[in-house]
């Protein structure tokens, strides 16, 4: 394959986008897969297919950790030691990796096979330990799986623990291969969609989304009916929907089985969504690691637009829609909704500043709306049944379900679905069946690695997005971390802090240089070199990161910061003070 | 005005326009908000986050970069929690901060240590080890010191947006985004210097000015850029009568803080170990050095000779020279009954000003380039040859989305932006404007710039096609060195009678001939063989080469008086230095005319400068103007020049690019080195 013979291929995508520089991301993704990794000769020829600067071309290379510069091996191990995964022994499995294969994360073994990395959350942590062999997803790598990765063997396809039984969403999760178009016709799908389309103005979806009291699911919990209403109603420009897919949040890792199980239910959702807020264009923004469900997704699009679900005159309702699916390419930022619009348009993934609000000027400045996987998921269910319904599943403020992550200490990591105000004792102690084998549990992180963590003892707060913004911490993604009495919770730390100095885009100063400078705090005091101010230098650091940013990654950088060493204080100081650690009995620090 | 916003800034009770951000009202009234990213005339980034002020009601402080005041809004700029807020911001900008202050080019004009000394943040909790990254060089001009960056992002938005050069980029994320080259090790640009001098710390320094001294120890001389004709103010730092270096970081003058790598950087031919220092006189055929009064009495003598033999005595005046000198050249012509007097013609002002007969108001400057709605270039690379003109229509492009239209031979910078661009050979550019005649009656008030290929009958052409469109249209002949225009419009044209620079190098019974400042048997042969030829220049040039007595001339550095831009417009020059061995150029002129007892009035340059606004049309411009270091626009009206003297077919431009500027730029190190220096992005 040469660079010319991707041409006609890189100018077809162009044509995908309403400006050319959008397309950056699908050309480097072009070379990459089919070159092997991105020369500096093929940064010069994507600047010119896309009137670009090789200047700017390169930033998005070194910006997004998925592409490379340099070629691989034949075969890439991604192993993640994000928390969830280090919690079930991630760093062993590492070391284990390491050994055998006798290389370092960076590395590629001598004859070409395979190169190693070391990566934050894939967003499968209940796979944990897990990694990524080229695109499939493995784990648990404890005894048997690992082996057969050292061998080099065939991994069977993992089986974690996933809620089928719905009432909302997770009833199509049980067919593993995925509920397709007939599958999914056959069980009431496109209903919602057909009503919408023929027989429901955009206000009286907005009206009926807006009873059902669905909030955004994504993280920030925003009213999603209410959300869309700001979408200006006369405007001359194009009106965008953005799914955001872009799954990040350590200890999350529901989107990817809609859009792998029950991908035609997010489409449903996306002509609601459109037909509401008067769209005729959805990107969806899918995570490059997610290679397999990118894939599933864009097969339910060929099913959706051969059977008359998008396209132009859907359904004869005269509305049209097309779906244009976008890979990222490693950058958990790029799931703030206007870092993920400035990665779409071609750029590094910068947030923006707000307002103006997407709903007003979002994507290629026209008026666009932002929604989760799982937000547009429960479209469907609420048209078909009723918002009372969907209300009457949740809380006062806070309708239906949600799909909660629970890795961690717990003996059955896994999917649950359950009502949105249900109990976090009961996630654990029920659907998760508790802490594995029968320790105690020390601390859980409710909603997704920038939630501040609650002990042991504030485990009785129902997981609504008040009610935890009540308890001084905040639902998230619905990521739920656990951990046992054996977890160090400077290691916790380490992790947390690692991955927010991976990850932050580096655009403000306080969150660029204060996120690099927690870790660095941490990581001596975890070597054993910890001084007596360290903790206060920490907490004041975090203090000053706090509500003074662009968006609001510094804070939740912040967050964990403070909640730790808040409420394990004494731990930290003796970490500090001795060298060693408390929790894991070792004799110095927690790793030498 | 009823609809301006009520707000109240430090308690103070204050108004403005609705839109304006709090930073720049607070500036309006007085009060600095301290901050790095911000920077007039880009696009806002908001990262640096020193601009947090408190506004009453809000949960967060806020970024007055990007807030704009709202009626009743109540902000405090200096509260106990903003100056908290910035101490802290200051800590963390310095966590990977070398802090070497005292070798640091910025040093004394860093605006991070002005910060740190304003809030104090000098206690700081960072004791982690810094990164250290040794300092890399990028290009002839540009070094790059990664510690010291604070990533305000002001260097890769000025080489986007202002010089549309885009050849900076941030790589990498978080602690570890570093400013990056296009080349990736290296850098291939303009070469303007621009993100050097816009670089708030001593990140980005310049080849030239390195370590070279401290803000403190200069004297800082505004003047006139010599190279193009666009005519640009340089503040020239001088220490021990030397030039240290050029910038323009005060705005004044029409360029703001513009100047391309020519006017900050190469002034460095005047120290060229080949500049002249003394006179030289042809003796047995060689040029040997001789002193100021013996060459003078020799010239004064042979002239005067062939004057009263009748004698056909050729004169070849300046580009470069100030009016003062050329007005006084050609008084000198007529003192010594020449008509055979000339310059090298540029570009067609002769015609233009013809074909506009009379209309006072049809010549543009580069501040109409920035306002007006709509651009049209015909003819010319303005990125590679004017190099002020195009950052100013790139400035208009993107501050008030004007309409560009470009008819060139080749690709040009400006297509990234123009709304239509159009590609004609040269004397074919204009059947390709007409043919965008709906587009330019539809895009509101016009400026038609043009170059050399636009002369004589097509450039009427082009001048009654525009009247034809019925929208207000102004224009600007490009002219390529810093004082073209003036050199026209003192008349260094021939006389009735009187011959061409062309036609005096091919006349075999040429006398003598005289050339100032001018180098025209660089690519062409005197046919005389024994013309007597004196040469005034500041190196040996082909022409001197030739020439019987050469005189060392100072540069316009070295010198007073004025200049006239391509757009007419007339500026100072300040002497920023003393030379040695050489004279400025009127001085020569003075003491030839004294040595042949010619009476030519005063040869001071404001005297005579007196003179030119008493007897050039158009001239006559106020006097404070300039005299404080603006510029006054001529106003030049038909039947200035005599039009068959000018003829059309004489004009040529002189090809120069962003790196070379005719003698000058072959003896600026700095040129030398870029030309050099690896890439091929404008030299192929
Ligand atoms: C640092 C950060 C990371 C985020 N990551 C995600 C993400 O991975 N997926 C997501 O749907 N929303 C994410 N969000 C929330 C989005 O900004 C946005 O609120 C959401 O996509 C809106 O959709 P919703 O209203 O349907 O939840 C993130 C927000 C922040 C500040
Ligand atoms: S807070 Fe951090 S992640 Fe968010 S924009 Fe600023 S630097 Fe980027
Ligand atoms: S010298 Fe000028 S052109 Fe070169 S990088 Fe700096 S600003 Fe850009
Ligand atoms: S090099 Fe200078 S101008 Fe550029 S980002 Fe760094 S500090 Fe700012
Ligand atoms: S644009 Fe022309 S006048 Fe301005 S600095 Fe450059 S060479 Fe000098
Ligand atoms: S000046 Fe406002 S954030 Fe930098």
């Amino acid at each position: 394959m040469t660079l010319e013979e991707l041409e006609p291929k890189a100018r077809e995508m162009i044509g995908r986008y309403e400006q050319p520089r959008a397309a950056a991301l699908p050309l480097l993704w072009l070379v990459q897969d089919n070159l092997g990794h991105i020369s500096s000769e093929a940064e010069f020829w994507i600047g010119k297919q896309l009137a670009m600067s090789v200047a700017h071309v390169r930033e998005l290379v070194s910006f997004y950790t998925m592409f490379r510069m340099k070629p691989a091996g034949r075969r890439e191990l991604r192993v993640c030691t994000s928390l969830p995964c280090q919690l079930r022994g991630a760093r062993d499995v590492l070391a284990r990796i390491e050994t055998h294969f006798k290389i370092r994360p960076g590395e590629t073994t001598p004859d070409g096979e395979l190169t190693l990395s070391e990566v934050e959350c894939l967003c499968a942590c209940e796979l944990a330990p897990m990694a990524q062999l080229d695109e499939h997803f493995i784990g648990p790598l404890d005894g048997d799986t690992l082996g057969l990765l050292l061998r080099g063997s065939r991994i069977p396809d993992p089986q974690p623990f996933l809620s089928t039984g719905g009432p909302v969403i997770s009833s199509r999760f049980r067919y593993p291969d995925g509920a397709w178009f007939e599958t999914y016709l056959a069980d009431g799908g496109y209903q919602s969609a057909g009503k919408a389309l023929l027989h429901m103005t955009p206000d009286q979806i907005i009206e009926q989304v807006s009873a059902a009291n669905l909030r955004g699911l994504g993280g920030a919990g925003f009213p999603a009916g209410r959300k869309w209403s700001f979408v200006p109603k006369s405007s001359p420009k194009p009106r965008y929907l953005v799914v955001n897919a872009d799954e990040g949040e350590p200890g999350t890792f529901k989107d990817r089985y809609i859009l792998e199980r029950d991908p035609h239910a997010l489409l449903e959702g996306m002509l609601i969504a459109a037909r509401a807020i008067g769209s005729h264009k959805a990107y969806v923004y899918i995570r490059g690691e997610y290679i397999r469900p990118a894939r599933r997704f864009a097969r339910a699009v060929e099913e959706a637009y051969a059977n008359g679900w998008l396209g132009k005159n859907i359904q004869g309702s005269s509305f049209d829609l097309d779906v244009v699916i976008h890979r990222g390419a490693g950058a958990y930022i790029c799931g703030e909704e206007t870092a993920l619009l400035t990665s779409l348009e071609g750029g590094k993934g910068f947030p923006r500043l707000k307002p103006p609000f997407p709903a007003i000027s979002g994507l290629f400045q026209s008026p666009t709306i932002v929604n989760n996987v799982e937000t547009l998921a429960c479209l469907p269910f609420i048209l078909r049944h009723g918002p009372e319904r969907f209300a009457a599943l949740g809380t006062l403020r806070q309708g239906g379900t949600r799909l909660f992550s629970v890795g961690g200490h717990v003996s059955r990591p896994g999917l649950y679905e359950a009502p949105a105000g249900v109990s976090l004792r009961e996630l654990i102690y029920n659907h998760a069946q508790g802490i594995r084998n029968g320790q105690r549990l020390k601390a859980v992180i409710p909603g997704g690695i920038s939630a501040k963590v609650l002990t042991a003892e504030e485990i009785d707060v129902a997981m609504d997005f008040d009610s935890l913004t009540a308890a001084g911490t905040m639902a998230g993604s619905a990521g739920v971390i656990v951990m046992d009495e054996s977890t160090c919770m400077l290691e916790a730390l380490l992790a947390a802090s690692r991955f927010f100095a991976h990850e932050s885009c580096g655009q403000c100063s306080p969150c660029r240089e204060g996120t690099g400078w927690i870790h660095r705090i941490v990581r001596r005091i975890w070597a054993g070199k910890g001084k007596p101010q360290d903790l206060d230098h920490l907490l004041a650091i975090a203090g000053d990161m706090e509500g003074k940013t662009i968006c609001v990654f510094a804070d939740a950088a912040a967050w964990p910061v403070q909640s730790y060493i808040t409420k394990f204080r004494s731990e930290f100081e003796e970490h500090v003070h001795t060298g060693r650690c408390p929790a894991s009995r070792e004799a110095v620090a927690c790793r030498p | 005005m009823s609809d301006l916003v009520k707000f109240t800034l430090d308690g103070r009770e204050l108004q403005a326009a609705p839109g304006t951000l709090v930073i720049d009202a607070a500036k309006k009234a007085g009060i600095e908000i301290p901050a790095f990213c911000y920077y007039e005339g880009l696009s806002l980034q908001a990262a640096c986050r020193m601009c947090l002020v408190e506004v009453k009601g809000a949960p967060k402080l806020l970024a007055a970069c990007t807030l704009p005041v709202a009626e009743n809004m109540v902000i405090e700029t200096e509260s106990p929690t903003v100056v908290d807020a910035r101490k802290f911001t200051l800590e963390f900008l310095l966590t990977n901060h070398p802090l070497d202050c005292p070798v640091c080019d910025k040093g004394g004009e860093c605006e991070l240590q002005d910060m740190v000394f304003r809030y104090g943040a000098g206690e700081s909790r960072f004791t982690e080890i810094k990164h250290h990254v040794d300092e890399k060089q990028w290009s002839p001009v540009v070094f790059f010191d990664a510690p010291r960056c604070i990533l305000c992002y002001r260097c890769v938005r000025i080489c986007d947006e202002g010089m549309g050069v885009k050849a900076l980029g941030v790589t990498n994320r978080g602690a570890y985004s570093e400013i990056t080259p296009n080349m990736g090790s290296h850098l291939e640009c303009d070469e303007c210097g621009a993100c050097i001098d816009i670089c708030p710390v001593g990140a980005l320094t310049s080849g030239i000015y390195r370590y070279q001294t401290r803000p403190w120890e200069m004297d800082h001389v505004g003047t006139i850029c010599t190279h193009c004709g666009d005519g640009c103010k340089t503040t020239l730092g001088v220490r021990n009568n030397e030039i240290i270096r050029g910038n323009n970081r005060d705005r004044s003058g029409i360029n703001g803080e513009f100047l391309c790598i020519k006017g900050r950087y190469a002034f460095d031919f005047i120290n060229h170990p080949d500049r002249l220092q003394s006179p030289l006189m042809r003796v047995n055929g060689k040029l040997e050095e001789v002193s100021w009064s013996k060459a003078l009495v020799a010239v004064a003598q042979k002239f005067s000779e062939i004057k009263a033999a009748s004698g056909k005595i050729g004169i070849i005046g300046s580009n470069r020279t100030s009016n003062e000198e050329n007005f006084y050249l050609r008084k000198f012509a007529q003192a010594i009954g020449t008509p055979h007097l000339d310059h090298r013609r540029t570009g067609d002002i002769a015609t233009l000003l013809d074909a506009l007969s009379g209309r006072a108001d049809a010549l543009a400057t580069a501040e109409d380039l920035y306002t007006a709605q709509s651009v049209l270039v015909v003819g010319a690379d303005l990125a590679q040859q004017h190099p002020f003109l195009a950052f100013q229509m790139r400035a208009n492009w993107r501050h008030h989305q004007s309409r560009t239209f470009v008819v060139t031979q080749g690709p040009v910078r400006e297509d990234a932006f123009a709304t239509r661009n159009l590609r004609a050979e040269p004397g074919q550019e204009i059947d390709a404007v007409t043919t965008l005649a709906d587009d330019l009656k539809s895009s509101g008030d016009l400026i038609v710039v043009f170059g050399d290929s636009i002369r004589g009958d097509s450039l009427r052409k082009l001048v009654s096609f525009i009247a034809s469109l019925g929208v207000p249209a102004k224009y600007i002949c490009l002219l390529d060195y810093s004082n073209s225009r003036g050199a026209f419009d003192m008349g260094l044209i021939p006389g009735d009678g009187g011959m061409s620079a062309p036609e005096m190098l091919a006349a075999s019974d040429l006398d003598a001939l005289w050339v100032v400042g001018a180098n025209p048997l660089a690519d062409a042969a005197l046919a005389s063989q024994n013309a007597f030829v004196v040469v005034q220049d500041l190196f040996l040039t082909e022409t001197a080469q030739r020439a019987d007595i050469v005189l060392p001339a100072a540069s316009a550095y070295e010198k007073t008086g004025t200049v006239t831009n391509t757009c007419g417009q007339v500026q100072r020059l300040s002497k920023a230095l003393n030379v040695m061995g050489a004279k400025p150029d009127l001085d020569i002129f003075h003491l030839i005319a004294r040595g042949m007892r010619l009476d030519l009035g005063p040869a001071q340059p404001d005297k005579i400068f007196s003179e030119i606004r008493a007897t050039v049309k158009g001239y006559d411009i106020p006097l404070p103007v300039i005299a404080t270091g603006g510029a006054a626009l001529t106003n030049p009206v038909n039947g200035n020049v005599p039009h068959a003297a000018a003829s059309a077919a004489l004009v040529r431009g002189s090809r120069d690019t962003l790196f070379t500027s005719g003698t000058l730029g072959r003896y600026s190190p700095i040129l030398s080195k870029v030309m050099e220096a690896p890439g091929g992005l404008y030299r192929k």
